[in-house]
Parts: structure tokens; sequence; C-alpha cells
């Protein structure tokens, strides 16, 4: 059945044909969680609450880019855990150690695919960009999360953070500024093809 | 030196979001601008980091259920009916009950009332004059509220003193009959009160039995 009529379907409450949509998109929803919480259980959470969301006002939808529109459901379900988190104490993005010392490479960043070299790298790559990401002010993250990690087109970005297209190409360049500045305390790690210039502003 | 402006419009020109003027002035200021090649390339190189971080895979499935959902199992279609026939004779029931209960009191100035009219059935103004003492001393108490027991000695010492024949012949029908006759004419019979209750109890159960069997239905098709 193709994603129009499942849409359809399960606007009728067909609960099999939204599961199947939740197949499809489980992963995009989780990795923009996660990118914006940086938090694997938080996102977790955030991404059922924005499928359980999206299931009850799944009759709202009224056509245009699906994923866009499930973005909006994820993207409100973690703005509003960041609200929840501002009231609780923050814990630290990777596990402590039994010493209580912080794990380097925490087991959900651990890809079997590479050699210990090469996984060594990309942890370490991945954590200096999330450490980056998580230096942005929430909005700038979120669109940054959305364009640059999930592929959306500014559009989809503006419909998905009901925010103009303007303020979105603001935002957006804002963000790789920052993000570009904090990457250049990284450098060493950055892969020669990224390796980014000390041009000065 | 890059303004602002300019990595606004860079990023936008690296996503193809400029409009054709745009982008063709922006494409001659590169040409003949070295820093704002440099600037694109830092913007692009952080925007290529961005797009090469790993997609990490769900740690589970968010696929929801029938209760996550709150989708409750269909309704048999005679539930409701059954449902609505099960209170309907509980209600009865219960009214029965209460009908019943009220009569006692409602008959106690019917069983007052009777003492002139079996006096007057026993014949002449010898039994009216017999009745009085009858009239004076019980009517103040409801026959319902006596005991066969209290009911014989009061009559007995009422006529004594006239020792009228008919008066006599009075007594064992006032202290056994009339109190018998108001227990055994209960306005709702015990039969439909026996009916009623087995109404009730046979159509809740249909009703819960058939509610349980749509309910493990629907369970054994979203396990």
């Amino acid at each position: 059945m193709d994603e129009p009529a499942l849409i359809t379907s399960a606007q009728h409450g067909d609960l099999d044909a939204f599961n199947t949509l939740v197949l499809n998109y489980q992963d995009v929803l989780f990795n923009t969680a996660l990118r914006i919480l940086s938090d694997s259980e938080l996102a977790a959470d955030a991404t059922q609450d924005a499928f359980l969301s999206a299931f009850r006002s799944i009759n709202s939808y009224r056509g245009g880019s699906f994923k866009a529109w499930l973005m909006r459901t994820v993207t409100n379900a973690c703005y509003d855990e960041l609200r929840r988190r501002k009231r609780r104490p923050t814990t630290p993005l990777e596990p402590d150690t039994s010493n209580g010392d912080e794990m380097d490479s925490p087991r959900w960043l651990a890809d079997k695919s590479m050699s210990p070299e090469q996984k060594l790298e990309a942890d370490e790559l991945e954590h200096a960009i999330q450490h980056c990401l998580d230096a942005l002010p929430t909005n700038f993250r979120t669109v940054v999360v959305l364009a640059d990690i999930q592929g959306l087109d500014y559009s989809e970005v503006a419909g998905a953070t009901r925010v103009p297209l303007g303020t979105i190409k603001s935002r957006l360049a804002r963000a790789r500024l920052r993000l570009r500045e904090c990457l250049q305390g990284f450098g060493e790690l950055l892969p020669a093809s990224f390796r980014l210039d000390n041009e000065p502003q | 030196m890059t303004s602002f402006r300019d990595v606004e419009l860079l990023s936008a020109y690296l996503d193809g979001q400029l409009s054709p003027p745009d982008s063709a002035r922006l494409k001659s200021r590169l040409s003949s601008d070295a820093n704002l090649r440099a600037a694109m390339d830092n913007v692009r190189a952080a925007r290529g980091l961005l797009r090469q971080l790993p997609q990490r895979r769900a740690p589970r499935n968010f696929t929801l259920t029938p209760k996550m959902a709150g989708i409750k199992p269909p309704e048999p279609r005679a539930y409701p009916t059954l449902r609505f026939a099960t209170a309907l004779a509980t209600l009865l029931f219960i009214a029965t009950f209460a009908i019943n209960g009220l009569a006692p009191a409602a008959t106690s100035s019917f069983a007052a009332a009777p003492a002139p009219a079996l006096g007057m059935g026993g014949g002449g103004a010898e039994s009216v004059q017999g009745q009085a003492p009858v009239a004076t001393e019980a009517p103040m108490r409801p026959f319902a509220a006596m005991s066969p027991t209290e009911v014989t000695p009061s009559a007995d010492q009422a006529i004594t003193p006239t020792e009228s024949p008919s008066t006599k012949s009075l007594v064992p029908e006032l202290s056994n009959g009339a109190p018998a006759r108001v227990r055994n004419e209960a306005p709702v019979p015990i039969v439909w009160q026996i009916g009623l209750a087995i109404i009730a109890i046979l159509f809740g159960a249909a009703a819960w039995l058939i509610r349980r069997a749509s309910e493990n239905k629907f369970r054994k098709q979203w396990k």
C-alpha cells in the first residue's frame, strides 16, 4: 500500500495502516529527536509521544509533505521535553563509569562495521558535532537538524517549525556559522576533506 | 572580512534557495573575492559535516497498541439492549420490594376499619353493642403490628363483659382470619419478584459474556 493510501486509512482510524507509517518513519523521527535532545532515552520518549500525537491529530493533516508534518510533531515533543528538562536536573550525554568518569565511547554510539580506530575517530567526530549542536540555541538547532541532518528543504522546515521562510534562511546561516566556529576547536578530529579553514571574519 | 549577510547568501546559495538574479550576482562576486570563496568553503564544510552524521537505528519499534491509541474493542450489537434490559429488570425487582414493604402501612387503616363491618356481619343490634369495646381498645394499633397472641387476649377482654354469642364467633375471625388475609395479599406476588430476578441475572450474564467474547476477539487480533 502506498503512503497516501496508508494516510487515508489511518485517518479513518486504521491503526495497522498508521503503524506501517510508524515503521517507515521511526528512524527519521528518532534521529531528529536524538540530535535535538542529545539523549537516547529522552529521544525515544519524544518519538513515542510524537507518534501518539500524530495518530490523534492525523485528521488535521491536509496533504503536502507527510515527513515534514511528522517532523513538526517530533519537534513539538522535543520542545516539551526540553521544557520538562529545565524543571528537572539534567544528565550528561555520556553515561558515567563506575568511577564516576564519563565514558568516551558510549555503547549506543557503537558501530560494528568499523575498525576500532575508525570507530574511535567517528565516535569522537560525532561527539564533537553533537557538542557543537548542543551549544546552539534550541531554535537554531532544530532548523539545522531538520535542514542539514534530515535533508528537509526550506519550505518543509518552515512548515515543520511554523516559522517564516526568511527566518529559516537566517537561522540556518547563523547556525552554520556558529557550528563552524565551534568545530574549529576540534580541528584535529575533522577529516582532511572537511578540515575547516581558519578564515578570519 | 565576510559579513553575516554574505554568510546568509552563501548558505542559501549552497542550498539552491537563491533567486536566479541573486545567484548570478553572488557567482560574480565569488569569482573575484577570495575571502568570500573561503567563507563559502567553510559553510559548505560545516554543512557537509552535519550531513555526514550517521543515522541511528531506532532502539525499538514505536508502533502504537490499541490501548495507547485509546481504541476500545467494538461493542457487540446486542450489548446495549441486554444492558438496558438488565438495568430495567433490576430496578423493577427493587421496586417490588419497596411496594410490598409499603403495603402493610397502607393496609393498616383498612385493617382497623373492618371491625364495624365484621360486627355488622355478625347480625343485629346485639353485635353492635359488643363491637364498641373492640373499636375503642384496638383501633389505635394496626393489626399488622400485632401478633396473633396480642390480638386474641385483647379481643377476648373486650368481649367478655357482653358475652354475646355473635361477638364470640367473631373472635377467631379477628385474631386469625383478618391478619392472615392481609399478609397473603402482597401487591406484587413473589412469583413476579423471582421472575424479575431471573431476567436480571440472565440478561446481565448474557451481556457480560458477549462483551467478554468481543474483547477476547479484539485482543487476539492485536497479539
